[in-house]
């Protein structure tokens, strides 16, 4: 399975979701895929889920979906415990797991690679909609259809290395600009002003 | 803590506007849990993790709540990394509620935590993060409401070092 391929097919079903992603490949991919007003392309490892916990929880009317990475879930374990048990209805997370640290050019293993197996690690911590997902079309209908259920889902992608993203242009959005993007289109669509960016 | 002094920093956090928190909980300032789980106005997430607790914040605040984190200055260490780059990097205002352990005005300093309090300031420096240090409780509610008010204008994290009456 191709990770682009299943970008392109979440892509197609964006209306206003929040869609919030972890440093790597998927940033790069997604942010040629999509330009929607609702991307937060995080610029480092280890911080897209709880981010998108935090405005799953802040905005529980707003399905919102974090794509992230092996290497950057295993930064951040402590995620799948906390989402065991908060269990929010309308986060839906994505792991495209390529089994390498790809950014390091040295295509080194992650754990996965081996004997750590994500899906199960999230299930034992209480996400019980986890699972792997190993087949384009089981991405479409297991994954992309948990965008309409009402239900923490949490997916482990296995994708194949591809090296695609070094061949695209990453975005030309700094984070300050992409996060106030972000923040404005919230404003305008939830109707109200937010504390964050407040009046000068 | 005294009880009344509990009490005023869950009200003043939410004078200030306060109506998320993240927390891990710890020794010194732990009577404000339950106050703040009581307190419908205010949502109280627990995280397994300070480094979680603060992207948590920082996602709530970016959909439009005035986040919060409480957590042990230990904490601080432990999420050094989310602070500087959800905190100062991406430019989200969350206020750090922090028990201030092992600093010279805790009043249950030891040498369990005289290590942890003395790096705590420097850490925060290095980070880039303003703090106040607050041992008493004059003035209580506009410090609070001052560091938020700092956190926004700055779009930054801001802390809040509680010791002194608060430690004992």
């Amino acid at each position: 399975m191709i990770r682009h391929a299943c970008l392109e097919l979440l892509a197609g079903k964006m209306t206003d979701q929040l869609v919030v992603t972890s440093q790597s490949g998927q940033r790069i991919e997604w942010a040629q895929i999509s330009r929607h007003e609702g991307n937060l392309l995080l610029g480092m490892m280890g911080c897209a889920i709880g981010v998108a916990t935090g405005l799953a929880l802040a905005l529980p009317q707003r399905k919102v979906i974090a794509l992230d990475s092996d290497g950057s879930v295993l930064l951040s374990l402590f995620n799948l415990a906390t989402l065991g048990n908060l269990r929010p209805k309308n986060l839906v997370v994505y792991i495209f797991d390529n089994g390498v640290y790809s950014g390091s050019r040295i295509s080194y293993p992650t754990a996965t690679a081996g004997n750590t197996d994500l899906a199960a690690m999230a299930r034992a911590a209480g996400i019980s909609n986890a699972c792997t997902i190993t087949e384009i079309t089981e991405f479409e209908s297991k994954g992309i259809g948990a965008l309409t259920s009402n239900e923490l889902g949490f997916f482990v992608c296995k994708v194949d290395e591809s090296l695609l993203h070094r061949e695209i242009s990453r975005p030309n959005t700094d984070l300050a600009e992409n996060k106030y993007t972000f923040v404005r289109y919230l404003e305008r669509t939830e109707g109200k002003i937010f504390p964050l960016v407040g009046r000068g | 803590m005294k009880e009344e002094l509990a009490q005023r920093l869950v009200r003043g956090l939410k004078d200030a506007g306060v109506d998320f928190v993240s927390y891990l909980p710890e020794t010194r300032l732990s009577q404000i849990v339950p106050l703040i789980r009581d307190d419908p106005a205010v949502e109280l997430i627990p995280a397994a993790s300070e480094q979680e607790a603060v992207t948590i914040a920082v996602g709530a605040t970016l959909g439009g709540k005035q986040g919060a984190v409480y957590m042990e200055n230990t904490g601080v260490y432990v999420s050094s990394y989310s602070l500087l780059v959800t905190g100062k990097q991406l430019g989200v205002p969350i206020l750090l509620v922090i028990g201030y352990l092992g600093g010279v005005p805790d009043q249950r300093n030891s040498f369990l935590y005289a290590t942890i309090g003395k790096h705590t300031v420097p850490v925060l420096e290095g980070l880039g993060i303003e703090y106040q240090i607050i041992e008493d409780g004059q003035k209580l509610e506009n410090k609070i409401r001052d560091a938020v008010r700092a956190a926004n204008a700055q779009r930054a994290p801001y802390a809040l070092l509680f010791a002194g009456e608060f430690s004992e």
